[in-house]
């Protein structure tokens, strides 16, 4: 895989800018995880302010990269590999962009459960699954700035493990919600951000899936693997 | 930084241009210069001969004639009827003598009457004998006709006008006198010349035409247009359509632009060697000054053949092929339509070329004094550039205006032809 | 920059130069792809062609299948119209160029001295990058084929197989008022669509296409191409292109030509998303041509 040796230096330059626009936006949203969950668990209200401020940023960021994949498409008239790169840059983009979405979801119930007071029950849980899908999002990331789709499928594999410990997770709160009724508002909260982080991780192994179509030019999407 | 510098760079570019600007203008006006002053120095080269060959030449269209009072008398013409036979040993001379007798009757002595008997044209006889042909009821009859002059006295008339006193020549003081006096009284006029036109060659200069060698001359053309425009129309073919390309062909080739540079006189001894000695077809016949400048235009219709043949566009070529076409059928369809003005056109520039040659010509005998008009392309002729040659070489001063006239009539042949060619390209190169 | 075409023409230099994984890419023995189908207008095999001593197609083995459009993109000079040119023997009019090799069509052998190469040319027609009108009316232009081929006997038949073959190249309608008018008046795509039916007035089985929009601006292009896909009902069709555009919107299959090596075919939709071959890649997406 490589883009830097189009006759069109500029074609080069756009294809390199894509890309690289792309894995900072990448770099962004995994920050935005990384303190969202933060947020939550040390019930950090300002930190959570941050990141629903910082979301915006993220959706300009997602306008201003389709607009730029979309004038490739129109003046370069991308084949093979080209194409590949635009076509996966504009799904991942997409994908970045809903897990900055729930990013923003989880600060916002972060400063809903840190008006409540101290911290609740199933925290060790959501610090489980966030380092999990965090390391997932890295990962992915890390896999499409090396066209690498070995670690890709690797990553994709771990999306499992997450979704079990997602749905043990949920039994846990439900348990604690049954023996402490109390509880039960705060507990909603808390497996809305379970279900926030599980989707992330679901987005991050969308992302895997694009790498291998980068590099491969086969569309593993819904099992076809 | 950088801007700046191909900024300052722009500015130099431009200062050396607009130095640079007047001497290219300068030297582009010197050469325009150069190529008008060429032009008109052409110009007045051809200006010049034209003048001189009209001027030298006009006169020989018009030719002065004598009224004589002849009498038919059957005793001065020793006949006594109008048949064949007498009128063939008639002594037509008798009564012109007489009838200058009886005008000038002070000429007594031998010298004069000897003068005096050479004023009219040594046809004068002639015209009379068929006068009385076409009229045999005019025996013993009395009657005015206008008879020729004889070239001296011609000349001397027409000079009257450039020359005080006239061009005497061979004119003695005492006929110059008589000529004066008739010139005077009307009895001699200057008419329209037809018989430059209606005759052969002769060595009277007033009874000289051009007629047998314009017919000679269209003859031999004729000859030379029938059997160089098929054979180098086909050979040209062959060799661009169908030939392969190897060694013999080229050499082929090399030759034939070779041959097109050949000197024609070298033609003019093949001819006398082949088609003379060795076929012993008759000589001075336009079949074999056909048969020369064939050889001779050959080379050029080739040439100019190959070249029309092959600025036919070869994507034409490729379509009538891809169609299915056989070669046969992409030349005939496709590029000889195509590329026949391109081959007319050389054809009559071939054609033309003949037309003025004399060198080889001479080889073979057509530089013959033949006087009758040819009727066939085995009868002996001439042609008129021979004819302007062997004119200008004669010593009589009325032969100066008979060349100029001649190639007066060549040239309006030649220039003839060239329109005819413009004309047919014209016509067969429908841009499509 | 160049560097894969530099180490496919230099491969021992391609070594000492770098860790670049493109250098690493040699011809394969075979085509990559699927060249072969299974019903076979066009079979070609092993085809070589030189042109006096120099190789301009090496040991091309290819399918055309019925009623299909196959592409031949390269670069300039790769072979890809001497290719072409093969089928219906236009080789065989330059000087110096030999065809060696099978080629079928039906399974009847076209290459060799002792086929007769005015009936194949019937059966195998030619569209050419130049419009290339003959310098007759538009009428004519059509009837040439017919014409030399006997293929009408009266007058009114001709007209007839006229009239088709216009309406086929969809020209019809511009040029009835007007057969009688120089075929070389029309404009640079009604030229094009007049050779087109020429070619097709003979009633070819292959029609060959050697660039026919390259002189062309896009919406006669665009013409031609509609008419392509038309066409492709009745004829096989094989097309020479330089833009690969214009490959991807015609053609089921594409073949990839690369210094006379046939490198890969596939189908259309195949090369154009993910090509097997590195060089097919290379050209693809414009790092050489």
């Amino acid at each position: 895989m490589q883009f830097d040796q189009h006759i069109s230096r500029q074609f080069n330059d756009d294809l390199e800018q894509i890309k690289t626009d792309m894995l900072e936006m990448g770099g962004v949203v995994a920050r935005q995880v990384e303190d969202a969950v933060t947020a939550l668990a040390d019930a950090d209200s300002e930190l959570a302010e941050k990141v629903i401020r910082i979301e915006e940023e993220i959706d300009e960021r997602e306008m201003t990269l389709d607009e730029n994949c979309t004038l490739i498409i129109a003046k370069r008239q991308p084949a093979a590999s080209d194409l590949r790169m635009v076509m996966s840059v504009i799904r991942t983009v997409h994908d970045l962009e809903r897990i900055g979405d729930e990013a923003q979801k989880i600060a916002k119930l972060a400063i809903q459960l840190s008006q409540e007071g101290s911290a609740p029950r199933g925290y060790t849980e959501v610090r489980h699954i966030a380092t999990a899908v965090r390391a997932m999002l890295n990962e992915s990331l890390d896999a499409f700035t090396r066209f690498d789709a070995e670690s890709a499928l690797k990553t994709m594999a771990a999306d499992e493990q997450v979704d079990q410990d997602y749905k043990s997770a949920i039994r846990e709160m439900v348990t604690y919600m049954m023996e402490d009724p109390r509880s039960i508002s705060r507990g909603i909260n808390v497996l809305w951000a379970l279900r926030s982080l599980e989707r992330i991780g679901d987005h991050a192994k969308n992302i895997c899936e694009q790498v291998v179509y980068l590099v491969r030019g086969t569309d593993i999407r819904h099992g076809n693997l | 930084m950088t801007k700046s510098h191909a900024l300052r760079n722009q500015e130099k570019v431009r200062s050396r241009i607009e130095q640079n600007l007047k001497r290219r203008y300068r030297k582009e006006k010197i050469f325009r210069g150069f190529g008008i002053a060429s032009i008109v120095f052409g110009l007045l080269c051809v200006a010049v001969l034209l003048t001189d060959i009209i001027y030298k030449g006009h006169g020989a269209f018009f030719q002065h004639y004598l009224q004589l009072e002849v009498q038919y008398d059957p005793e001065t013409l020793g006949i006594e009827q109008v048949d064949e036979s007498a009128l063939a040993l008639a002594n037509f001379d008798g009564v012109i003598k007489d009838a200058m007798k009886a005008r000038f009757p002070e000429a007594r002595d031998r010298r004069a009457r000897r003068e005096l008997y050479s004023i009219p044209s040594t046809d004068a006889p002639f015209a009379l004998r068929d006068r009385l042909q076409q009229a045999p009821q005019l025996l013993g009859e009395r009657e005015t006709i206008w008879v020729m002059v004889d070239d001296d006295v011609d000349a001397f008339i027409k000079s009257l006008d450039e020359i005080e006193g006239g061009f005497r020549g061979r004119v003695s003081e005492r006929k110059a006198g008589w000529l004066m006096s008739l010139y005077e009284s009307g009895e001699l006029q200057n008419r329209f010349n037809t018989q430059f036109f209606t005759s052969g060659d002769s060595r009277e200069p007033e009874q000289a035409g051009i007629k047998a060698a314009l017919v000679g001359s269209a003859l031999t053309l004729l000859v030379t247009l029938a059997l160089s425009f098929p054979i180098g129309v086909a050979a040209a073919v062959y060799l661009e359509e169908f030939a392969p390309k190897n060694r013999w062909t080229d050499l082929i080739e090399v030759n034939i632009n070779n041959l097109a540079a050949v000197p024609s006189i070298v033609f003019g001894l093949l001819g006398l060697a082949i088609f003379i000695n060795f076929f012993e077809l008759p000589r001075s016949a336009p079949l074999i000054g056909g048969l020369v400048l064939t050889l001779m235009t050959l080379p050029t219709i080739i040439i100019s053949s190959r070249a029309a043949i092959k600025a036919v566009p070869p994507s034409i070529r490729e379509a009538a092929m891809g169609m299915g076409a056989s070669r046969i059928q992409v030349v005939f369809h496709h590029v000889l339509p195509l590329a026949m003005p391109g081959m007319l056109t050389g054809a009559i520039i071939g054609l033309a070329q003949a037309l003025g040659e004399t060198a080889p010509l001479l080889m073979i005998g057509m530089v013959a004094f033949i006087v009758d008009v040819p009727t066939g392309i085995t009868d002996p002729a001439t042609v008129l550039p021979v004819q302007i040659f062997l004119w200008a070489d004669s010593p009589e001063r009325a032969f100066i205006e008979k060349t100029s006239a001649a190639i007066m009539v060549l040239l309006a042949f030649l220039i003839t032809m060239n329109l005819g060619a413009v004309w047919l390209r014209k016509k067969l190169e429908r841009r499509w | 920059m160049n560097s894969i075409a530099t180490a496919v023409s230099m491969p021992e230099t391609a070594v000492q130069e770098g860790t670049d994984v493109d250098h690493k890419i040699e011809y394969p023995a075979t085509t990559v792809g699927a060249p072969f189908v299974d019903k076979a207008k066009l079979r070609m095999r092993g085809i070589d062609v030189f042109y006096g001593d120099k190789q301009a197609i090496h040991n091309v083995s290819l399918d055309i299948g019925q009623h299909e459009v196959v592409a031949m993109i390269g670069p300039s000079g790769c072979g890809k119209s001497t290719f072409l040119r093969c089928l219906n023997r236009m080789n065989d009019t330059i000087e110096g160029c030999r065809v060696s090799g099978d080629i079928q069509l039906d399974g009847e052998q076209i290459n060799g001295a002792s086929v007769d190469v005015v009936p194949l040319r019937a059966r195998v027609g030619m569209v050419f990058q130049k419009p290339n009108p003959f310098p007759k009316t538009i009428y004519e232009n059509v009837a040439y084929g017919p014409r030399i081929h006997g293929l009408a006997s009266r007058r009114a038949e001709l007209d007839e197989i006229v009239e088709t073959s216009l309406t086929r190249a969809g020209l019809w309608n511009e040029v009835k008022d007007r057969l009688d008018q120089p075929g070389t008046g029309l404009s640079g795509g009604q030229q094009q669509r007049l050779c087109i039916a020429r070619a097709i007035a003979v009633s070819p089985e292959v029609i060959l296409m050697d660039e026919p929009c390259s002189a062309l601006d896009p919406i006669a292009t665009a013409r031609i191409e509609e008419l392509i896909s038309e066409l492709r009902e009745n004829f096989t069709i094989a097309i020479v292109t330089h833009s690969m555009q214009q490959a991807a919107r015609v053609s089921q299959r594409t073949a990839y030509f690369h210094l006379g090596n046939l490198v890969e075919v596939n189908d259309t939709e195949r090369v154009f998303t993910n090509p097997e071959h590195a060089l097919t890649e290379a050209y693809i997406t414009g790092r050489f041509g």
